[in-house]
C-alpha cells in the first residue's frame, strides 16, 4: 500500500534533524511528509510542569518502565522498547536510547548547547587522530547563528579559546548563578580555571508563542511553556503552520526504496497501528532517524546495487560510532552545611560550568590525552527534596531526632561535577546487523560493537585529579565517583550523544556524506541526524545537529529546486 | 523485562529463606556480648511468621506511557496489618515528632513503604526481600528479648534492639540486619521529606514559577557565601 501522494521530501524522524528538515522545507514550498515511529504527542496537555515527586507512584523514581522517572517526558522508550530489541557483541556494552514519540529525544533533552568550535572540525590537523571534517567552523558560524537565535540559547560570549562567541543579540541572558556554582567558579578562579556561563537552548526572554523560563519544572519532563526547546513546541508546529507537512506517527521505517535508476524512490515501513507494510514517496530522502536507526534503515536495505545495505559504497555505514565520554565525583562541603534557604531551582540546569582550558599545554605536548572535556556542575544542592534524601541519611548515620537534624545539616552541602569529554572514532565501535534477532515487526535489529581507548581513560583520569583539586580547594571530602577510570568512565551510548555511523568527508571511499549529509551513492539521499558527524566533540551535539540539518536542507531545497536530483 | 522480573521473583524466595536461615544460625564469634546475646536468643528455627505473610507483590507496573497528568498506582499493597505497625514503629523510631515537624508514620511513611515493597519493578523486588525479612528479625529479637511486639515496645527497648545495627562499626554477624536498616531508613527520610511537610522541615522553597528574571541567592545566602570564601582565602568572582 502507498500513501499515494508523492512529497517532494519523506522526512524519518521527528526530533533535532527532521524537525529542523521539516520547519526549512516546508518553509520553502515543498511538500514534505514525516514519518515518525512513536506515537503523536501533545506537550501542551501531556507534560506534567510542577506537581511534586510525592503524587507520582514510587515518588517518581526511575523504574524500568520510565528510566528518568516517572514525570519524565519519554514515551514508549528508554534503554529497552518493548518490542524492538537490540544487542551488544560479546565483550562490548552498548547502551541505545530511544524515545517513540513525536519530538523523539528533544522532548526531554537537558538542553546544553554547546558550539562546536575550530579544533572540533579539524582534529586531525590538530593531532593526528580520526578525521577532519569537510568543513571548518568558518563555513558553519552563520548557521550557527541563526538556529541559536530560532531555538533560543542563553548564555555569555566570554571570547574563549575554541569555544566561539555568537553574533551580538544572538544569546539570551544567562540566568544568575546560584551559590553552590558561585562557590566553584571562586576556588575555579584561584586555580586558574574558566567557570563561565553555560549555554542552554532555554529562553529567558520570549519568541513567537513560546514563553520565558519561569524557574521550576524540571527540563526533562517537558516544558509546555515553551521555554526549553523541543520540536514539538517550535519546529514542528512552525512547520505545520505553512500547510506544507504532513505528520505521520507510528510508523516504523525499515527500508529505503531506489527505483531503476539508483534513486531514492521513498520509503517502506510499519504501520504500527495495524501492523500493515506501507509505502511512502519522495522527490528526496531525508533519515533523521538518529545514528542508530539511520544506520540501521540503510543497513537493511540491500539491493544489486547495494548489497552491503543502500549508501554504503564505503563501507562506513555504521562504522565510526561515537558517544561522549562520561564520569563524574561528589564531594561534600561542611562549609556549605545550614547555609541560608533561597530559592535555587533556576533554569533547573546548568547556570555555570567549566569549558575546557588547556588546549596550548596539549598543543605543547604536556597531557597525555588529544582531546578535551567540559564540567557540568550538579551545583544547586537543593532541589526538590525526593527518595535520594536518604542518601543524606546514609551519610549521616544513626536515627531519631539527631537524625532529623542532620537532614537540615547535609541537605543542601553535596554537590557534584560531571565529565563530557571527546571520543575518538575507533576501529571497534561500530554498529551492524544482527543476523540473528528481528524485532516484533519483523526488522532484523542492530548489534553494537564499542571500546574506549587510553585517549578517553586518560582524559578520565585527568579529570579526576583535576576534581578533587577543586574539593580540596574548597575544603570538601570526595563522596563518591573516586575509583579507577575503567570503572569511572561511562558505558557507550550511557550519555546518550551516540553519532558518526553515516559520516560526512571529503572522499566518497572513506565516508557516506559530503559535507550536506548528502549520499555520495544516492545524490537524492541525505542524512540529518547526528550520523554524519566526523568527530564526537566534548560539545552535546543537538545544537549542532539542527544547524547542520539547517544548511543541508536549505542545499536540499536548492537542488529540488533546480530539479538537479 | 518480563523475563528479569521473573527472575527477581526466583531470588527474592531463594533469598529470603537464605537470609533468615543466616538470622537464625549460630555463629557469633568475636561479637560484643550484647550482639551475641541478640544473636543467641534467636530460636533455631520457626515454621510460622511472626508478622504474618504479605500477599504477593503486584505483576503489573505502569507501563513504558503512564498518564502523567493524572497519576495512579496500579499495584495492591501487600503488607500485613502487623507488618504496618512494626514499619510504623521503626520509622517513627528513625524520623520521631520533633519541634519542626511530625512523626514519619504521621505523613504516610508506612503505606508509601507498602507501596514500594509491593511493586513490581526489579528494585523494588529486591527491597521487598530485605525489608519484609529485616521486619521480621527485628520482631523475632523484640519477643526474644523483652517478651513484647517490637511495636509496643518501649522506645529505650526499640532503641536497644536498632543501635546494634544503626550505626557504621556494626558486629560483622549482623551485616544483613544493619543493610536492612540502612535502606529502611533509606526509603524512611526519602518519603518523610518529599511530603509537603518534610519539604518544609528541610527548608526547600523552589517548584514555585518565578516571572522576569531568576533573582538569584538572596543577600542572607550572599552573605553566607561571602563569609564562607573568606575563610578559604578565596572571594566572590566578581
Amino acid at each position: 500500500m502507498s500513501v499515494g501522494e508523492r512529497y517532494d521530501a519523506v522526512i524519518v524522524g521527528s526530533g533535532a534533524g527532521g524537525g529542523m528538515a521539516a520547519l526549512v522545507l516546508a518553509s520553502k514550498g515543498l511538500r514534505v511528509l514525516m514519518l515518525e515511529a512513536g506515537r503523536h504527542y501533545d506537550p501542551y496537555t501531556e507534560t506534567q510542569m510542577l506537581a511534586p515527586n510525592r503524587t507520582a507512584p514510587l515518588r517518581g523514581e526511575s523504574t524500568p518502565d520510565k528510566e528518568f522517572g516517572f514525570f519524565d517526558a519519554t514515551v514508549d522508550g528508554g534503554w529497552q522498547v518493548p518490542g524492538e530489541p537490540y544487542s551488544s557483541a560479546p565483550g562490548s556494552k552498548f547502551m541505545w536510547w530511544r524515545s517513540r514519540m513525536l519530538g523523539g529525544r528533544t522532548n526531554h533533552w537537558a538542553r546544553n548547547s554547546f558550539r562546536m568550535g575550530p579544533y572540533d572540525f579539524k582534529p586531525r590537523t590538530r593531532d593526528g587522530l580520526g578525521v577532519d571534517w569537510p568543513i571548518a567552523y568558518e563555513d558553519i558560524a552563520p548557521w550557527y547563528d541563526r538556529t541559536e537565535t530560532l531555538v533560543g540559547v542563553y548564555g555569555r560570549n566570554d571570547g574563549l579559546e575554541n569555544h566561539p562567541d555568537s553574533s551580538p543579540g544572538v544569546l539570551h541572558d544567562p540566568p544568575a548563578p546560584r551559590v553552590g556554582e558561585l562557590f566553584i567558579q571562586a576556588a575555579c578562579r584561584d586555580l586558574n580555571i574558566p567557570c563561565v556561563p553555560a549555554r542552554r537552548a532555554v529562553l529567558t526572554r520570549p519568541i513567537d508563542n513560546r514563553s520565558a523560563c519561569y524557574y521550576a519544572s524540571g527540563c526533562g519532563r517537558g516544558c509546555s511553556i515553551g521555554a526549553a526547546f523541543q520540536t514539538t513546541t517550535s519546529l514542528l508546529p512552525m512547520a505545520l503552520a505553512t500547510g506544507n507537512l504532513t505528520i505521520v506517527t507510528d510508523a516504523m521505517v525499515y527500508e529505503l526504496h531506489l527505483n531503476g535508476k539508483g534513486k531514492a524512490d521513498g520509503v517502506a515501513y510499519i504501520d504500527k497501528k495495524t501492523g500493515k507494510q506501507q509505502s511512502a514517496n519522495g522527490r528526496a530522502v531525508v533519515l533523521a532517524a538518529s545514528a542508530g536507526e539511520t544506520a540501521r534503515i540503510l543497513l537493511n536495505s540491500k539491493s544489486a546495487a547495494f548489497p552491503d545495505g543502500a549508501a554504503n559504497s564505503s563501507g562506513q555505514v555504521g562504522r565510526n560510532l561515537m558517544d561522549t565520554v562520561g564520569a563524574a565525583m561528589g564531594a561534600q562541603f561542611p562549609l556549605l552545611e545550614n547555609r541560608p534557604h533561597y530559592n535555587e531551582d533556576g533554569a533547573m540546569g546548568l547556570h555555570l560550568y567549566i569549558p575546557f582550558w588547556l588546549y596550548k599545554e596539549q598543543a605543547r605536548g604536556e597531557l597525555d590525552f588529544p582531546r578535551s572535556y567540559h564540567y557540568e556542575l550538579g551545583a544547586t544542592g537543593r532541589g526538590e527534596p525526593g527518595m535520594t534524601m536518604g542518601n543524606l541519611a546514609d551519610f549521616a548515620g544513626g536515627y531519631g531526632k539527631k537524625l532529623k537534624e542532620d537532614v537540615r545539616r547535609y541537605y543542601g552541602s553535596f554537590l557534584s561535577f560531571t565529565c563530557r569529554g571527546e571520543m575518538i572514532p575507533n576501529t571497534d565501535s561500530y554498529c551492524e546487523i544482527d543476523p540473528e534477532t528481528k524485532d516484533t515487526w519483523g526488522i532484523p535489529t542492530l548489534r553494537f560493537h564499542f571500546k574506549w581507548s587510553e585517549h578517553e581513560l586518560n582524559m578520565v583520569r585527568h579529570f579526576q585529579n583535576a576534581t578533587k583539586e577543586i574539593i580540596d580547594r574548597l575544603g570538601g571530602i570526595v563522596d563518591w565517583g573516586d575509583q579507577s577510570a575503567e570503572d569511572a568512565i561511562s558505558e557507550g551510548g550511557q550519555i546518550i550523544h551516540e553519532v558518526g555511523t553515516t559520516r560526512m568527508g571529503d572522499d566518497p571511499k572513506s565516508s557516506v556524506t559530503n559535507q550536506y549529509g548528502q549520499s555520495w551513492d544516492i545524490d537524492n539521499l541525505f542524512v540529518t541526524d547526528g550520523g554524519v558527524f566526523a568527530s564526537k566533540a566534548h560539545k552535546n551535539p543537538t545544537l549542532t545537529i539542527m544547524t547542520l540539518a539547517w544548511r543541508s536542507s536549505e542545499y536540499l531545497a536548492e537542488q529540488l529546486g533546480k530539479r538537479a536530483l | 523485562m518480563t523475563d528479569e522480573r521473573d527472575q527477581g521473583l526466583r531470588v527474592d524466595r531463594r533469598t529470603t529463606i537464605k537470609w533468615l536461615a543466616a538470622t537464625m544460625a549460630a555463629g557469633y564469634a568475636g561479637c560484643t556480648p550484647d550482639d551475641k546475646r541478640l544473636g543467641d536468643e534467636i530460636p533455631a528455627a520457626r515454621e510460622t511468621t511472626l508478622l504474618g505473610t504479605a500477599a504477593g507483590p503486584g505483576t503489573a507496573g505502569y507501563g513504558t506511557d503512564p498518564d502523567l497528568i493524572n497519576p495512579v498506582v496500579p499495584w495492591a499493597r501487600t503488607m500485613t496489618e502487623v507488618q504496618l505497625r512494626t514499619t510504623a514503629a521503626l520509622s517513627d523510631l528513625i524520623l520521631p515528632e520533633d519541634g519542626r515537624s511530625p512523626s514519619a508514620s504521621a505523613v504516610g511513611v508506612p503505606e508509601f513503604i507498602d507501596e514500594w515493597v509491593s511493586a513490581p519493578y526489579p528494585q523494588q523486588r529486591d527491597d521487598r526481600v530485605r525489608i519484609l525479612a529485616g521486619l521480621e528479625w527485628l520482631e523475632q529479637q523484640s519477643r526474644d528479648r523483652f517478651g513484647t511486639a517490637f511495636a509496643d515496645a518501649g522506645e529505650d527497648q526499640q532503641s536497644a534492639l536498632v543501635d546494634a545495627i544503626a550505626y557504621p562499626d556494626t558486629a560483622a554477624n549482623l551485616e544483613e540486619p544493619a543493610e536492612f536498616f540502612r535502606r529502611f531508613r533509606y526509603l524512611t527520610v526519602g518519603a518523610f521529606y518529599s511530603t509537603e511537610a518534610g519539604i518544609e522541615d528541610a527548608g526547600y522553597i523552589g517548584n514555585v514559577p518565578v516571572a522576569g528574571p531568576y533573582p538569584g541567592p538572596s543577600d542572607e545566602a550572599m552573605a553566607h557565601l561571602g563569609g564562607v570564601l573568606k575563610q578559604l582565602g578565596l572571594s566572590l568572582p566578581t
